[in-house]
């Protein structure tokens, strides 16, 4: 014990006068989750959280022009603008002004639309109560108009987007669409019956199927939405979590060419307590930058405009895979100090490494937007394993018996790379 | 009883074309002051470090203070054996105090007693005022003074130093030398590795010259010198059985 608790001693008075150190280890990942959080702000928000300038260009002057700005209006995503600089705007000009990137939509809602659409109703009606022995002849056109609403996307505009858009604008058609058959057929109904009075309203239910949306999880229900600060914040904490080999793997290196690694295997008493003790002190380095970085997330993100981090029910299964991503990433800095001669091979390989395993394990982006053979190779990163628990805890209310198999993955993994470590040593020895 | 006995010792580290040692076969006695020197390559560090039990040799026997170096006696060997390695050993960030209150904690020594101890040494080797200064702002002497100290807290039987007074003013090697045969005066043994023979001919009883991997000669000093008549000093014996080639 003794041993042990003499390393931990040592371990923190090295981190003491190691000012750097101290800077890389808690101050770096501190800016890097602010900056991420902020600047990955925007693409995390949903559709209806971000505002945007929409040209409409409405040459039918009827029904459907009103339907659709009102519509887009009422959600609340969308500014409405059909006039510039005091003038209408035109269909040539918004095409241009969404070509030069200033617009990212323009819808153009051509002449006559309004009265196709009334046309097409007149004629249903006319072709239903012709079938139903009813002499009733609502004007149509002779031949039907083809007709489209133009949308008009900034090139730059990525597919999801374009989607909803055209999903909104296509559900305001059909809507009009439906009203105006829907008020063609009570209008019949209401001459054909004679007893209903003009105020009179006919409840027509279209929709006898709704959507509902409910929390999957039990208990306690979270309210919480995967936003920048949601992902970011655990994400980037692991990411720097990892880079603790950096020091670990330095210090190593350090001991082995200065001879303190000699010196400690000559004294009698099993170098692995030596080894416990230094494992502990950076496993306590980890969840100690682990709390600091949520607390940054808690407190300090909203002053930015960012939403508050939410951090689950669950705080003992959250040390827990605190303290596994410490383990990992700990073991992880021994076996890169032992395989590597130099601190700049070192250096080089972990600081490369965690690059990648964090790419491809969902910290730069979640790995269910990735094609689904980065996923597969994602979820071998033990980065993901980390983020995966994580997100059990704060976003799906998980306790330990839904992370406790990512943490166990986590243990493993920094047991095998100790077992490596100390089989290379023992190797380089001989 | 022999301090230290060496029969047949082969090495031959992995990947390694030549056997580094062949057949080193050498035996110094308890409470001498000895030297075992040999240009470089000549397989000095790699003996240290199998009498030290770091590294195994493939074949031969190593016996310290009548226990043989196998894992059974690795750990009472241990006790016995202090070693000063050739590099600063030693945490630079970290004061002499620290470094020695640590070092000590790991033999299993604390409190009063171990702070006492350290401050002893510190004494004896004149370090007493920069007993807190941090190990970085040493000289070059100093620092090698601090080495000795790490490797003495618990009292070892026999001494192990890899070139001591490399790179040290002549105050801090008369002192550092002067230690050595106190230390050995109170019955310790010294195994003594350097480049510099005039030191080793004043400071040992004995020493081992070897040369790729195995013992050429083994004698006292003196004895040495006057063995062969065209030899002045121990360097001369030393060119007279290793040659005059670079050993680059």
């Amino acid at each position: 014990m003794l041993r042990l608790l003499a390393t931990i001693r040592k371990e923190w008075q090295l981190l003491l006068r190691d000012k750097t150190g101290i800077i890389l280890l808690f101050v770096m990942p501190v800016v890097l989750i602010t900056v991420m959080a902020l600047i990955q702000d925007a693409p995390f928000k949903d559709y209806q959280d971000v505002k945007f300038d929409i040209l409409t260009v409405d040459n039918d002057h009827g029904r459907l022009g009103r339907y659709v700005k009102e519509g887009l209006a009422s959600g609340g995503q969308f500014n409405i603008i059909d006039s510039l600089e005091g003038k209408p705007v035109t269909a040539e000009r918004a095409k241009e002004l969404v070509n030069d990137g200033r617009y990212k939509i323009s819808i153009i809602i051509p002449e006559g639309a309004t009265a196709s659409i009334v046309s097409n109703a007149n004629r249903i009606v006319n072709d239903i109560t012709h079938r139903m022995g009813m002499s009733v002849s609502l004007p149509v056109k002779k031949v039907p108009d083809s007709l489209n609403v133009t949308i008009y996307f900034d090139p730059a505009a990525k597919k999801a987007f374009k989607g909803a858009i055209h999903q909104s604008v296509d559900n305001f058609l059909t809507q009009v669409e439906t009203d105006m058959l829907l008020d063609r057929i009570k209008h019949q109904l209401r001459s054909k019956d004679s007893t209903v009075s003009d105020t009179d309203t006919l409840a027509i239910r279209l929709q006898a199927v709704g959507l509902k949306e409910q929390s999957t999880g039990s208990g306690k229900q979270l309210d919480v939405i995967s936003n920048s600060v949601q992902h970011n914040v655990p994400a980037w904490s692991i990411f720097a979590m990892f880079f603790i080999v950096i020091p670990i793997a330095g210090n190593m290196i350090r001991e082995r060419e200065d001879g303190s690694l000699l010196r400690m295997k000559l004294i009698p008493g099993s170098y692995l307590a030596i080894l416990a003790g230094k494992m502990l002190f950076f496993v306590g380095v980890c969840v100690l930058q682990f709390y600091l970085m949520m607390l940054v997330g808690i407190y300090v993100l909203p002053l930015l405009d960012l939403p508050q981090l939410v951090m689950g029910q669950h705080p003992g299964a959250t040390l827990l895979v605190a303290g596994g991503i410490g383990l990992a990433a700990t073991a992880y800095g021994i076996l890169i100090g032992t395989v590597f001669k130099t601190p700049n091979q070192a250096l080089n390989f972990g600081a490369i490494s965690i690059v990648i395993l964090s790419a491809i394990g969902g910290i730069w982006i979640p790995l269910e937007v990735m094609p689904a053979k980065m996923q597969l190779l994602g979820h071998l990163s033990p980065l993901s394993w980390g983020l995966d628990a994580i997100n059990d805890i704060y976003l799906r209310n998980g306790d330990i018996e839904f992370v406790w198999k990512n943490v166990l993955r986590l243990i493993l993994t920094g047991l095998a790379m100790l077992a490596i470590a100390g089989w290379v040593e023992k190797r380089r020895m001989n | 009883m022999s301090g230290i006995s060496v029969k047949e010792l082969y090495k031959t580290y992995k990947g390694s074309a030549e056997p580094t040692l062949k057949g080193l076969t050498f035996q110094f006695g308890e409470g001498r002051i000895a030297g075992l020197l040999g240009p470089n390559g000549a397989g000095k560090t790699t003996t240290i470090s199998i009498l030290c039990g770091i590294v195994r040799g493939d074949s031969g026997e190593v016996k310290i203070h009548g226990l043989k170096q196998q894992a059974s006696h690795r750990e009472t060997i241990k006790h016995i054996i202090g070693i000063v390695p050739q590099q600063i050993a030693l945490y630079p960030q970290l004061s002499a105090v620290e470094n020695l209150t640590y070092f000590g904690n790991l033999y299993g020594f604390k409190g009063k007693a171990l702070q006492e101890k350290i401050m002893h040494y510190l004494e004896l080797f004149g370090l007493e005022k920069s007993a807190h200064k941090e190990i970085h702002k040493y000289s070059g002497g100093m620092k090698r003074r601090a080495n000795i100290i790490a490797a003495i807290l618990h009292d070892p039987k026999l001494l192990v130093l890899d070139e001591p007074t490399a790179g040290v003013d002549v105050q801090s090697r008369s002192m550092i030398l002067q230690f050595l045969r106190d230390y050995n005066r109170q019955g310790a043994s010294i195994l003594y590795t350097s480049h510099l023979l005039e030191e080793a001919q004043s400071l040992c009883e004995e020493v081992v010259i070897m040369d790729e991997g195995r013992m050429i000669v083994q004698g006292n000093p003196l004895t040495l010198i006057h063995q062969h008549p065209d030899c002045n000093n121990l360097e001369d014996v030393f060119l007279h059985f290793t040659g005059n080639a670079l050993r680059d």
